[in-house]
């Protein structure tokens, strides 16, 4: 190695120990790069696992689950569940194009969530009021939490399947700064239900 | 008109009287409901949108948050009242929601002055640090590169052949 091969070896050495001495604002100028960014949306059976969802359900009886929601969007962020109820034709929420199910909601849930945090809690239901008559189950009471909703929701017999089907569900909302207001997170989770008088 | 049939009169009178007043006072109707709980929602959003900017500046935030889950938890159990139809509930669970969140705007606005005063002042140490660290590491740079050459330049010459003339 001559002379002029050490002096730009020097020089590359102690630009790279300037740069390692530059780093502590080297760290709030540059930006960081994050993780992937999204909101977790579950429902769990009544013992916090994906199993023993209740099914197969009889008016009077109360059943549990539980809703809960993740919050990876790097800072804390405002969100609002809405429970609702419906048989197998009335419509859903449309993911493609952020709408929300145009059905009205029963029951709420609004909370604040810190990145990184986890919120949840139980969900309690019973059906009341539950009438067959010929080949339609009508619903006329549905209990969410202790709070008594009336509901006018009907199911006619399902032959190929053997059953009266009606779904409970809960949507994501997720309060926009920009909008200064909640909006459809583009997430729903519900559980379908045999109902029987 | 005898007396009884005057009292009779009067007492009938009183009674509407008092009935229609009592129902104005207590009953709370819908656009009443729906009024509060919209200015309980706005001072929500309000004070939601001014903790996040504490947050943002990296202020604790973490009792404010507490206080509006209260809050979120009352503005949600008066929409469920409201779409019952239970006026009265919905109002009072609005009203309860506005008064959790009370001066929440103020106090985020505070802590975000505070946190930006501390990050201003953890820049300043940084970028003396910084500056500093640069100065000394290119000073050294220097120095020690001086102090090369010049043992390079030693060693290399020690290395040359030294020119002996021929005479003997």
């Amino acid at each position: 190695m001559n002379l002029e091969e050490y002096r730009t070896l020097f020089i590359v050495v102690t630009l790279v120990l300037a740069l390692v001495a530059a780093s502590p604002v080297l760290g709030v100028v540059v930006p960081q790069g994050g993780s992937e960014r999204f909101s977790e949306f579950w429902l769990l059976g009544p013992t916090h696992m994906a199993e023993g969802y209740p099914f197969n359900v009889r008016a009077g009886e109360v059943y549990s689950v539980f809703v809960g929601v993740g919050n990876h969007l790097g800072g804390s962020e405002y969100y609002m569940i809405y429970v609702k109820f419906r048989n197998s034709t009335q419509n859903l929420p449309d993911i493609d194009s952020s709408e929300p199910s145009s059905l009205d909601p029963l029951f709420e849930f609004r909370f604040f969530v810190s990145d990184g945090e986890v919120w949840k809690a139980p969900v309690t239901f019973l059906f009341e009021d539950v009438i067959v008559e010929g080949d339609v189950l009508f619903v006329g009471d549905v209990t969410i939490n202790g709070v008594s909703f009336p509901v006018d929701v009907s199911a006619v017999w399902d032959s190929e399947d053997g059953g009266y089907f009606f779904q409970l569900f809960f949507e994501l909302w997720r309060y926009d700064v920009e909008l200064d207001s909640l909006r459809f997170d583009d997430r729903f989770v519900g559980i379908w239900l045999n109902m029987t008088a | 008109m005898g007396l009884c049939s005057k009292f009779f009169v009067f007492s009938v009178f009183l009674f509407l009287l008092l009935s229609v007043s009592i129902r104005w006072v207590s009953a709370v109707d819908e656009d009443v409901a729906a009024l509060d709980i919209a200015e309980a929602e706005e001072v929500l959003g309000s004070a939601y949108g001014a903790v996040l900017e504490a947050e943002e500046a990296g202020a604790n935030v973490s009792g404010l948050f507490v206080r509006l889950n209260v809050a979120d938890q009352y503005l949600a159990e008066a929409y469920v009242w409201y779409r019952l139809g239970v006026y009265e509930n919905a109002t009072r669970f609005a009203g309860l929601c506005s008064e959790v969140v009370g001066d929440m705007r103020g106090e985020a606005f505070g802590l975000k002055s505070k946190a930006h005063g501390l990050w201003v002042l953890d820049v300043l140490v940084r970028m003396i640090w910084s500056v500093g660290g640069v100065i000394v590491v290119v000073f050294l740079g220097f120095v020690v590169w001086r102090v090369f050459r010049r043992r390079y330049h030693k060693r290399v010459l020690g290395l040359r052949p030294e020119v002996v003339s021929g005479e003997s």
